[in-house]
């Protein structure tokens, strides 16, 4: 057949503009190390837009055309997936494909390591029949798995103890010797996991299922914590790192939910503001990247060549200095330092100071890992990041609980 | 359906209009050489233009009024001698017995206006917990508080509103538990009404509704949807259950409406269960498109139930009407 249309197109002039790839994402992972480094080694421009988690998949759904990779969570990918935003990605054309980790593909680190609840990765990772997220192995995926990491939540040592012997439990974020002096990540579906992570382990409430709550746990839960508002337990809640880092230098949190990051840029506090290792285990997110609904040929392949360089090593090693795994370890190590690689990923002390993502420093030297190693941790999940059933209304029902707080710490 | 004790609930908007002009006419409360003017008239009667059009037109056949060199007519013979009275008809205190006034709100407003409001009600819910003040809503809607209170009914008999311990009228909060039990319930008495509808089917629509998936671009999966209700299951000779399933579908309806309003694209996949779907029903023993209808409801249960979570990322603000305050 004769397409008139492939001449016109070879009888266009070589575009001059230099080509450029959108990424729409968070603080997470549009770290400018990682945007110049991706430049030079691919050799087209990159432009970051960062937004709030809340924006951010806000924006991914509504007007995929302003993006060409999101890059965010696999515990709210629904939000954007279902909203025709995004495109599959073949798994054929990423190379480093079978050594991503199990942690991602089976949803535990071993055959025998817990599950966790809630919204594993493995559980939106590969695109069923039907257009649908599940677990069920298949040539295509809805994003590429990247970073990750297993949160927990940071506590002033002079007030809950230090050494060996001490066991933090996620009690301690509603704890009677931390009130008015606690604070919370205000997100959904992170904060509130947090919170029922205190509550249940408080022993003041049970749910069925932590990751997939009904109306009525959601309200329990909510009642259970506007009583503790009203008693004065909270100081207020956080959005971002900094927010978090502000709150424990200057004293006002005895225990608060925590970042990774935010322990690397604590100074006055260092001392005393503690990472714990929760008996009850981790909650743990997934992050990743997708594809924009609308790319197509050149621009699709460099979406690609993108997706191909994150998991080349040097994106990792960054990540790993803001205390953040990737999804696949071996890459990453290349980049890393022998000391940076045993601190970060095998729990071993530091054997020098080490520098954090930006090359201010990060850890001292002779400091050690909470939870210890890698897999040590990995194995210890016990919840993930999750968009539940009931997102809509937890969510609402979280939003005036945040309100109530903030109003109250303003007064 | 509400039924009203009214007996001229029934009749025509235009004659109960018609018959407050002629009484207010014959009393001289409208005097000779007074311009009737259609807006003001429509103002009073709180309707529309149209039958207060429909009702001038029978009072110049009667003779009651007659068309001058000007806009409007002039009550009275025409006779060459009247100079026009130009005054504002909702100054002269037309006398309109309450049983027309009645009359004219309910047959005129309530189910004028009775669409929107549900429409309303029924989306506002995806985004939480609303009260209705009655009030509120006869201010927004410009209609008085009876035909507030009817409209109300009937959102209450659809399930879409209920009273609260404080006697306010709440909507929703839509939850994920009263969507997955509408799907259930659908999955159980759709399949069994289209079995029981077999042999009244209209086959010609659905042949036409298949025309339509393949060479129509723009056909939608809620078209084909209101399609399937209409030309297949309402055909199932049992009125309770056919009432049943449509009031079950209307929130579902509602959900799927403010999803598109907010953006939501054409869903390719429903598209192509429901030509599946059809064309089971039109070539093959209705057993197996009980059998995939069922399947079907499961897997848009799911698809529902993960599209609703954008809307807790949807700014709140704007996104409902005036007269519905969030709780």
């Amino acid at each position: 057949m004769y397409i008139t249309g492939d001449q016109t197109q070879l009888a266009a002039p070589p575009t001059l503009t230099r080509r450029s790839l959108r990424v729409l994402g968070t603080s997470i992972t549009l770290l400018l190390p990682v945007r110049e480094q991706a430049r030079a080694d691919l050799g087209f421009d990159i432009d970051f837009t960062e937004l709030d988690f809340l924006d951010c998949q806000r924006q991914a759904a509504m007007v995929p055309s302003a993006y060409d990779i999101y890059e965010q969570c696999f515990h709210n990918l629904d939000i954007v997936w279902f909203w025709g935003a995004l495109q599959p990605i073949d798994i054929a054309r990423i190379r480093e494909w079978d050594n991503i980790s199990d942690l991602v593909k089976l949803g535990g680190v071993s055959k025998y390591a817990g599950r966790g609840r809630g919204d594993a990765p493995v559980k939106k990772l590969y695109i069923q029949p039907g257009g649908f997220l599940g677990s069920k192995p298949s040539r295509h995926i809805s994003m590429l798995p990247t970073v990750h990491n297993m949160d927990s939540f940071g506590f002033d040592a002079r007030v809950f103890g230090s050494g060996p012997d001490i066991r933090p439990s996620w009690a301690w974020l509603l704890d009677r010797r931390a009130k008015g002096r606690i604070a919370l990540v205000d997100e959904p579906a992170i904060g509130f996991f947090d919170a029922a992570l205190a509550a249940e382990a408080s022993g003041e409430l049970e749910f069925a299922d932590i990751g997939n709550m009904t109306i009525d746990e959601i309200n329990a839960l909510m009642k259970f914590l506007e009583r503790k508002r009203v008693d004065g337990f909270f100081r207020g809640t956080w959005r971002g790192g900094d927010e978090a880092a502000a709150l424990a230098e200057d004293g006002s949190v005895a225990v608060q939910s925590m970042w990774s990051p935010v322990y690397g840029k604590l100074r006055r506090a260092r001392p005393h503001f503690t990472e714990a290792a929760p008996v009850e285990g981790y909650r743990a997110w997934h992050g990743g990247a997708s594809l924009s609904h609308h790319l197509r040929g050149a621009e699709l392949d460099m979406a690609y060549e993108y997706l191909n360089w994150w998991l080349s090593g040097f994106a990792g090693a960054v990540m790993a200095r803001q205390g953040y795994y990737i999804s696949n370890p071996a890459r990453a190590r290349d980049y890393l330092a022998p000391e940076e690689w045993a601190y970060w990923y095998e729990g071993a002390p530091a054997a020098r100071d080490l520098a954090g993502p930006t090359g201010d420093l990060a850890v001292f030297a002779g400091s050690r890992r909470a939870g210890g190693p890698y897999v040590d941790r990995a194995r210890r999940i016990v919840i993930w990041n999750t968009v539940m059933d009931e997102y809509n209304y937890a969510a609402r029902a979280w939003d005036r609980f945040v309100r109530r707080v903030q109003e109250g710490s303003a007064a | 359906m509400i039924r009203s004790a009214n007996p001229l609930a029934q009749e025509p908007r235009y004659e109960l209009i018609a018959r407050v002009l002629r009484d207010n006419i014959r009393s001289g409360t409208l005097p000779a050489g007074f311009v009737l003017l259609e807006g003001p008239i429509a103002k009073v009667m709180q309707t529309s233009r149209v039958p207060v059009q429909t009702a001038l037109r029978q009072l110049l056949e009667e003779g009651l009024i007659h068309r001058f060199d000007g806009r409007g007519y002039l009550v009275g013979v025409e006779s060459g001698a009247v100079t026009p009275i130009r005054r504002d008809i909702r100054d002269l205190d037309l006398d309109i017995p309450p049983l027309v006034d009645d009359a004219l709100q309910t047959r005129g407003t309530w189910r004028h206006v009775y669409d929107k409001v549900e429409e309303e009600v029924a989306s506002c819910q995806i985004i939480g917990e609303f009260r209705i003040v009655e009030t509120e809503l006869a201010d927004h809607l410009g209609v008085s508080r009876t035909v507030v209170r009817d409209v109300l009914a009937r959102l209450q008999e659809r399930g879409l509103i209920r009273k609260n311990a404080a006697s306010h009228w709440i909507a929703g909060p839509l939850t994920a538990r009263t969507v997955s039990e509408k799907f259930e319930l659908r999955g159980i008495v759709e399949p069994a009404a289209l079995r029981l509808a077999a042999p009244h089917i209209r086959y010609a629509e659905v042949e036409a509704l298949l025309d339509r998936i393949v060479g129509d671009a723009t056909v939608t999966s809620q078209e084909l949807g209101e399609g399937l209700l209409e030309y297949c299951i309402a055909q199932a000779p049992n009125t309770a259950l056919v009432e049943m399933i449509r009031s079950n579908r209307l929130l579902l309806s509602a959900v799927d409406r403010a999803l598109i309003r907010l953006g939501l694209p054409r869903d390719e996949d429903a598209i192509e269960q429901y030509q599946t779907l059809f064309d089971l029903i039109s070539r093959h023993p209705i057993d197996s498109a009980c059998e995939y209808l069922r399947d079907h409801l499961s897997i848009t249960a799911r698809r529902h139930l993960a599209r609703m979570k954008i809307v807790a990322v949807i700014p709140e603000a704007g996104a409902f009407a005036p007269y519905l305050s969030p709780q």
